[in-house]
């Protein structure tokens, strides 16, 4: 696993500009898009708070938001993994003593702690400048709870490469998926602005670990319990999704044909 | 010692028959006829160790599904193997220590990095003592003579050079079997000729298992000792290399441009006929044929140029098909 992560930051250490671009650049300018749009919110409306919480709450939430849910996505190996199933290239790994799974998960880990390490000084240093409400001295369990989180991440992405040994073409795929979770995590908007009974569902869901908890915890809209809660859904969640990944894994080796899907 | 061995293995592949045209594209998405290949009849096989078997056979034989059924790259659809007594599909850690595949065609390290982090790397995997493995890719790299290029990221390499790099990869864990899949195609002469003494000095001092897969004879005759042919999924030939040589050397192309095409026609040996007017040449033979065919033909006319050339190793397969027809069984078993 620490050799995959070591490769993972090698690999990406070699191309500068594109490392720029992920750690800094993207999450930058989705924050800046997320925050102009809660800024026209406001002075349109002309409200000053909303659900109790203030304008610069929901500034804060916002930046932080883009910047977590950057670490707590994973399209780059998610299609690294689809192409290697629909390109043949898996072969590589299938016939040395390493597990796809662990490869990639370790790469994935060893990606997101280089990226992370980088990224976080930014909405930690904007908070700060603008005055923004942040409680750093919760940053390190906010963030532990989002590296679990990958873990099922990660798992998910094992599904849909397996749909590659039966599908061929699967692309779109992860597009829907990330799509839909971009309204799952909270990080298009906190979810407990969401009408019930869909506030429920979504907060108890795992992927509320992904944005929605561990941003309201840093921002103090939630208490310690939801990381604890946090910890306990995204257990759930690797249990049902292991399963089905296994299962799917197991058929599609079997499947494949060894020259691409 | 049995390395190797299998029982009636068989693959087969599922795909579908795509028509032609946007309608039956569109009627594609509800109702796909499908269609069954079977790339691998069932195969019985049994392979000592030490010994190198050279695995020769047209495009789309089955020679490299042959290779990803004992490396457990792919789940035969029936029948068995096993290699080093472990069940290849099953892909246990303590096997793929003990196997390595090289596939030509495929690149198998990490394109962005030199070939030393994925030693490097590779090691862990393998859980390998670092200094020895260390010691080993100097060594390796000393004998391929590419230790310079060891820090090049592997985009950069010519395709020989990446080659190499490859080969130490695969060899980095000292496999008791190794699969070579095509391992000199596409290099030129001289990365061709240095690759193929290096496997030869290799395999003569470390005495793995091999299975070689190769278009060119030269990869065959110098290193393998065994020959298996395979024809549409069938094992055809299995036999010393030498014998099969034998086959090979005894036709040969004969190449010939007369000063002046002759004025009628002419037989210059039993069913070689030369019409009136022609003036190139260009025929397969018996070797034993081709001097007798020259001294007739140099009577009729000066030769302005000639050439004789061996036989395209594809020709020999089809010669060998066609003249060895007791050896070849439409369907069924290919047990050897």
């Amino acid at each position: 696993m620490l050799s995959c992560a070591r490769l993972a930051a090698l690999q990406q250490l070699e191309y500068r500009f594109n490392l720029l671009a992920d750690t800094l650049i993207q999450p930058t300018i989705v924050g800046l898009v997320e925050i102009t749009l809660w800024l026209a919110f406001f002075n349109s409306t002309g409200e000053t708070t909303l659900m109790g919480y203030g304008r610069e709450y929901y500034l804060a939430y916002a930046f932080w938001a883009a910047f977590i849910s950057r670490i707590s996505t994973s399209w780059m190996y998610e299609t690294m993994m689809i192409e290697e199933v629909e390109t043949g290239s898996i072969n590589a790994i299938l016939t040395r003593p390493v597990s796809f799974f662990e490869y990639y998960l370790g790469q994935l880990m060893g990606y997101k702690a280089l990226t992370t390490s980088v990224s976080i000084l930014v909405p930690v240093i904007i908070c700060l400048f603008m005055n923004l409400p942040v409680e750093l001295v919760r940053l390190p369990l906010a963030i532990a709870l989002v590296f679990y989180y990958l873990i099922l991440v990660h798992i998910i992405s094992m599904i849909i490469a397996s749909l590659g040994f039966f599908f061929t073409r699967i692309h779109h795929l992860t597009v829907a998926k990330n799509i839909t979770l971009w309204m799952f995590t909270g990080e298009f908007f906190p979810l407990d602005l969401a009408p019930e009974p869909f506030r429920s569902w979504l907060i108890a869901l795992p992927f509320s670990s992904a944005v929605y908890r561990p941003v309201g915890y840093l921002t103090g809209r939630l208490g310690p319990s939801t990381i604890w809660e946090g910890f306990l859904s995204i257990s759930a969640g690797i249990l049902v999704f292991g399963a089905l990944s296994s299962w799917l894994w197991h058929i599609g080796r079997r499947r494949y044909s060894g020259t691409g899907a | 010692m049995v390395s190797i061995e299998t029982q009636d293995l068989t693959r087969s592949y599922e795909t579908y028959k795509k028509a032609e045209g946007l309608w039956k594209s569109i009627e594609g998405l509800w109702a796909r006829e499908t269609l069954q290949k079977t790339a691998l009849h069932p195969t019985t096989l049994r392979i000592e160790s030490g010994q190198i078997v050279g695995l020769v056979g047209s495009n789309g034989a089955g020679k490299t599904t042959l290779l990803k059924l004992l490396s457990g790259l792919i789940h035969p659809t029936s029948g068995s193997a096993k290699v080093l007594g472990y069940e290849p599909a099953a892909r246990k850690p303590d096997f793929l220590k003990r196997i390595s595949i090289l596939l030509g065609q495929k690149n198998q390290l990490w394109w962005d990095l030199p070939a030393a982090d994925s030693y490097d790397l590779l090691g862990k995997i393998y859980e390998l003592d670092r200094t020895k493995a260390k010691k080993r890719v100097a060594d390796l790299a000393d004998m391929l003579g590419c230790t310079s290029q060891l820090h090049v990221q592997l985009r950069r390499l010519s395709l020989g050079e990446r080659m190499k790099m490859e080969i130490i990869g695969a060899l980095l864990h000292e496999p008791e079997v190794l699969f070579l899949d095509e391992p000199t195609i596409g290099l030129d002469i001289i990365s061709q000729t240095t690759i193929r003494e290096f496997l030869a000095s290799y395999v003569k001092e470390r005495h793995p298992t091999v299975i070689l897969t190769s278009h060119y004879m030269d990869d065959i005759s110098l290193l393998a000792d065994r020959l298996l042919l395979i024809s549409q999924g069938q094992i055809v030939f299995d036999g010393a290399v030498e014998s099969f040589m034998a086959r090979a050397e005894s036709r040969q192309t004969l190449s010939f441009k007369f000063m002046q095409p002759p004025e009628k026609d002419l037989e210059v040996a039993p069913g070689f006929m030369i019409t009136a007017g022609t003036r190139a040449v260009t025929k397969e033979l018996p070797a034993t044929e081709i001097g007798e065919v020259l001294k007739n033909v140099m009577h009729v006319s000066p030769i302005q140029e000639i050439k004789i050339e061996e036989v395209e190793f594809e020709d020999v397969i089809r010669q060998f098909m066609q003249q060895d027809a007791q050896l070849r069984a439409p369907r069924g078993p290919a047990t050897t």
